[in-house]
C-alpha cells in the first residue's frame, strides 16, 4: 500500500470539505479521484502533500505522516505557474534543492527531465519567454524534478491543446511502466477510463464509488444490450423495451434475462445481426447518477 | 524546521534579488555620491566658498550698504571699521533717494531719544522680513555696540561687548563621557549618526518591500503551491526573510565601506573620523534595533504579501505598516529639539514606530535607559505574536487566489487553531 488515507476530515467554518474519506492507493497503479468541482479532491491533495493540516484522521504515503512524504511525492497542482523571470534550468534545480535533492544531482536530473520534453535548448531562457504549451511541459517536468515515488497531478490536462494532451497521455504511461504510483484528479472521464485502473468518486468530501473501474463499471451496467441490425422483430421473449439509438438498437432486458439468451432468440428468428454487445455504460453517466446529476 | 531548506530558500531570495537594478541602484548611490562630493571639493574648493561666504552675506546685511539717519548724535561720524558697510545721510529724504535709486538695502532711522527708547526704524525695499533679518543681524548689532561705547569703555570691553560667545557645543552625558568636540565634533556625533539611521531605516523598509514582492510574485503566478508543498510555510518564511535580510546587510555594508575607502581626499577623513567618534552605545543598540526592526517589518510584509490577490493589491496593504513607520520622520524635526519630547517616548515603545523611532532618537541625545529596555522588550514580544499570527495568515492567504479575505476571514483564520 502507497497511500493509506483514514477517516481523514477537514473544515472550513462551517463547510465540510473532506468528510470522514478513506481510501488506499496500491504501488504501481494509476488511481483516478474523481468528482465535481468543489468535491474535496484537492483539498484531499493538499493534506496528503502536507500543504493542510486535516481536522481529523490520518494520511500516509510510503508509511510515512506527510512533512516526512514530501521527498517521495511529487504534486502538478491545479493552479500552477513557476517564476516568470527564472531560467528554466534554474527552476527545475531550485525546486527539486527545495525537496532536498543536492545541487550536483537536481542539475543533472533537470537537464534530463527537460531532453524528455524536448526543452533542452531552452534550458538557458527565462520561463516567460515559453509558449504556453512549452510551459505547461515544464510545470509537469517540475513535479518529476526530485525523481518521486509517487505523482499527484490535479486537473493535469486542463488547458492543454490536443497535441499536448497526447503527449502528456504517452508520458503518465511510461512513468506508469517505470513502476511510479500515480495519482490523478480530474473530472475529464474519457481520460479517466483511459488511464485509470482504480477509481475513487467522492462528493461533498464523502466517498461515493470506490474500487477497481472495471468492477464498477460492470456493477453500473444497464441490463440492457446493443444490437446493430435492420430490424427487430416485436415481441422477443425477455425484452421489456426496444428504442432506437444511433444507428442501432437497445434493448432493455426483463430482469433475470441473460444477453445470450436474446442473441440465440434473434439468430433463431433470422435476424441478420451486423454488431452485438452487452450495452456499455460510459463513466460520465455512472459519474452523473452518482453524484445526483444537478451539480456534476 | 529543517534548517537545510531555510538555507536553500534564503540562498536562492539572496541571489534573485541582488541582481536586480533597483537593489544595485540604491546600493550605488552613497559611493556615488562620496565621488561626486570629492569631486566637487577637489576642483572647485575656491570658488565654492567665494560662493557660500557671498551667500551667507546675503543672509546678514546683504552685499549693499545700510543707510543711517542719526537723530541722536551717537553714530555721527561713522567709525572707521564700518564705513564700508553703513552710510550716513543727513535726511531721511536724502536716504529715502539713495534706497530708490538702490544705492543702499535698508535705511536705519535712530530717534533723538534713541538711548532712553531703543528706537529704530527701518526702511527696506520690498520685504519687511530683510529689515528684521537686519536688526537680528550681527554686523548691525556690533554697530550699534561699538558707537554707543566708543572711548567710553576699556577697547577690550568693548570688543567682547560687541561679539559676546563664541559658542563650541559640548554635550556631557549622563556617564560623564564628553560628546562632540568643537563644531565638527557636533556634526559627527549627531548629525553624521542621524543620517546613518535614517540610512539603516530605509534599508529595512527597502529589504522587507523586496520581501513582500517575493511572495507576492510567488502567490500571482502560482508557484506559490508548489513551493509549499516542497517547504512548511515556517521554512519558506525564515528564508525569506533570513536571505533578504543578509541582502540589506550587504547594502549597509557597502555603504559603510565606500564612505570609509574614499581615503585620499577630504570626504574621507570627515566620514572615517565621523565614524570613529559615533559613539559605541549607538552603534550598537542600532544595530539591535535595526535587527529587531527588520525582523518585525520583514515577518509582517511576508504575511500582507501573502493575502492580497495581486502584488499591486499586497502593496496597498503593506502601505499601512510603512506609514506607521514613516511617523517618526514626519517628527524628525520637533526630535532635533527634543528628543525625549513625550510622544517620542511613548511612539518609542509602540512596536511599529519603535525601531525608527528609536534609531532617530539614538543619535540626538542620552535616551533614558527606561525607554530602551521598554522598547526592546515589547519589540522581542511582538515579534513572536507577529510570527504566530503571520504564518497562519501566510498558510491560508497563500492559497486563496484571486480574492482578498475580508477582515472578517482574516479574523476567522486567527481564531480557528
Amino acid at each position: 500500500m502507497v497511500i493509506q488515507v483514514q477517516n481523514l476530515e477537514k473544515r472550513y467554518g462551517d463547510v465540510v470539505a473532506v468528510d470522514d474519506l478513506s481510501f488506499e492507493v496500491e504501488r504501481g497503479e494509476i488511481f483516478g479521484l474523481l468528482g465535481p468541482n468543489g468535491a474535496g479532491k484537492t483539498t484531499t491533495i493538499r493534506i496528503i502533500m502536507d500543504i493542510l493540516q486535516p481536522d481529523a484522521g490520518s494520511a500516509t504515503v510510503l508509511g510515512l505522516p506527510p512533512s516526512q512524504a514530501k521527498a517521495h511525492a511529487g504534486y502538478l497542482p491545479e493552479e500552477r505557474g513557476l517564476y516568470r523571470n527564472l531560467k528554466v534550468l534554474d527552476t527545475l534545480v531550485y525546486l527539486a534543492e527545495m525537496r532536498g535533492v543536492p545541487r550536483h544531482q537536481a542539475r543533472e536530473r533537470a537537464e534530463a527531465l527537460l531532453a524528455r520534453v524536448q526543452l533542452q535548448d531552452w534550458a538557458k531562457r527565462k520561463v516567460r519567454d515559453l509558449s504556453q504549451g512549452m510551459q505547461q511541459r515544464l510545470q509537469f517536468v517540475a513535479s518529476l524534478v526530485h525523481d518521486p515515488e509517487v505523482l499527484f497531478l490535479d486537473e493535469p490536462f486542463q488547458g492543454l491543446d490536443p497535441v499536448n494532451t497526447e503527449r502528456l497521455k504517452r508520458f503518465v504511461g511510461e512513468l506508469h511502466a517505470e513502476g511510479k504510483t500515480i495519482v490523478f484528479s480530474t473530472h475529464q472521464m474519457n481520460m479517466v477510463e483511459a488511464l485509470c485502473e482504480r477509481i475513487l468518486l467522492i462528493d461533498h468530501g464523502r466517498a461515493v464509488l470506490y474500487g477497481p473501474l472495471a468492477e464498477i463499471k460492470h456493477q453500473h451496467a444497464p441490463h440492457a444490450i446493443r444490437v446493430r441490425a435492420a430490424a427487430i422483430p416485436p415481441d422477443l421473449p425477455g425484452v421489456a423495451a426496444v428504442e432506437l439509438d444511433d444507428g442501432a438498437f437497445n434493448l432493455a432486458l426483463a430482469e433475470g434475462v441473460a444477453p445470450q439468451k436474446v442473441l440465440r432468440a434473434l439468430l433463431d428468428r433470422g435476424v441478420e445481426i451486423q454488431a452485438f454487445e452487452v450495452a456499455p455504460v460510459p463513466l460520465e453517466d455512472i459519474f452523473v447518477a452518482a453524484v445526483g446529476g444537478g451539480e456534476a | 524546521m529543517d534548517w537545510r531548506k531555510v538555507w536553500v530558500v534564503a540562498r536562492h531570495e539572496f541571489l534573485i534579488s541582488v541582481r536586480r537594478a533597483g537593489f544595485i541602484i540604491m546600493t550605488l548611490i552613497v559611493p556615488v555620491i562620496g565621488i561626486v562630493a570629492l569631486l566637487v571639493g577637489a576642483f572647485f574648493s575656491g570658488p565654492a566658498l567665494q560662493a557660500m561666504e557671498a551667500f551667507g552675506q546675503q543672509f546678514d546685511v546683504g552685499d549693499k550698504p545700510i543707510g543711517v539717519v542719526d537723530g541722536s548724535g551717537i553714530f555721527s561720524p561713522i567709525l572707521p571699521d564700518y564705513r564700508e558697510d553703513f552710510i550716513l545721510y543727513a535726511s531721511e529724504d536724502e536716504a529715502e533717494a539713495a534706497l530708490r535709486a538702490e544705492e543702499i538695502s535698508k535705511i536705519m532711522i535712530i530717534d533723538a531719544d534713541y538711548i532712553e527708547t531703543g528706537r529704530v526704524v527701518v526702511v527696506s525695499l520690498g520685504s519687511g522680513f530683510s529689515a528684521v533679518a537686519a536688526a537680528d543681524s550681527e554686523t548691525v548689532r556690533a554697530f550699534l555696540v561699538d558707537h554707543l561705547l566708543a572711548g567710553q569703555v576699556d577697547p577690550a570691553l568693548q570688543e567682547r561687548a560687541a561679539n559676546p560667545a563664541s559658542v563650541e557645543p559640548r554635550v556631557l552625558s549622563s556617564s560623564g563621557e564628553t560628546q562632540g568636540e568643537g563644531a565638527w565634533g557636533f556634526v559627527f556625533t549627531f548629525i553624521v549618526p542621524y543620517f546613518l539611521s535614517i540610512f539603516l531605516v530605509t534599508t529595512v523598509f527597502v529589504s522587507s518591500g523586496y520581501l513582500l514582492q517575493s511572495v507576492a510574485e510567488e502567490k500571482e503566478s502560482r508557484v506559490i503551491e508548489i513551493v509549499i508543498s516542497s517547504v512548511r510555510p515556517m521554512e519558506l518564511m525564515a528564508g525569506k526573510v533570513i536571505g533578504l535580510g543578509a541582502l540589506g546587510l550587504v547594502q549597509v555594508l557597502v555603504w559603510i565601506l565606500s564612505a570609509a575607502g574614499f581615503s585620499g581626499g577630504a570626504v574621507a577623513f570627515l566620514a572615517v573620523a565621523g565614524a570613529a567618534s559615533i559613539p559605541a552605545r549607538v552603534l550598537i543598540l542600532g544595530a539591535v534595533y535595526y535587527v529587531l526592526g527588520y525582523t518585525l517589518y520583514a515577518i509582517l510584509m511576508a504575511s500582507v504579501g501573502a493575502l492580497g490577490a495581486t502584488m499591486r493589491e499586497s502593496q496597498q496593504l503593506a502601505g499601512i505598516f510603512s506609514m506607521f513607520a514613516a511617523v517618526p520622520y514626519m517628527l524628525s524635526g520637533f526630535l532635533f529639539a527634543n528628543p525625549n519630547v513625550i510622544f517620542a517616548r511613548v511612539l518609542s515603545y509602540f512596536p511599529l514606530t519603535a525601531p525608527t523611532m528609536m534609531m532617530l532618537r539614538l543619535p540626538l541625545a542620552e535616551v533614558p535607559w527606561i525607554d530602551i529596555v521598554g522598547s526592546i522588550v515589547l519589540l522581542l514580544l511582538s515579534i513572536p505574536a507577529a510570527l504566530w499570527a503571520g504564518s497562519k495568515l501566510f498558510q491560508v492567504g497563500l492559497l486563496i487566489y484571486g480574492k482578498r479575505p475580508t477582515l472578517k476571514e482574516i479574523w476567522l483564520i486567527l481564531r480557528s487553531g
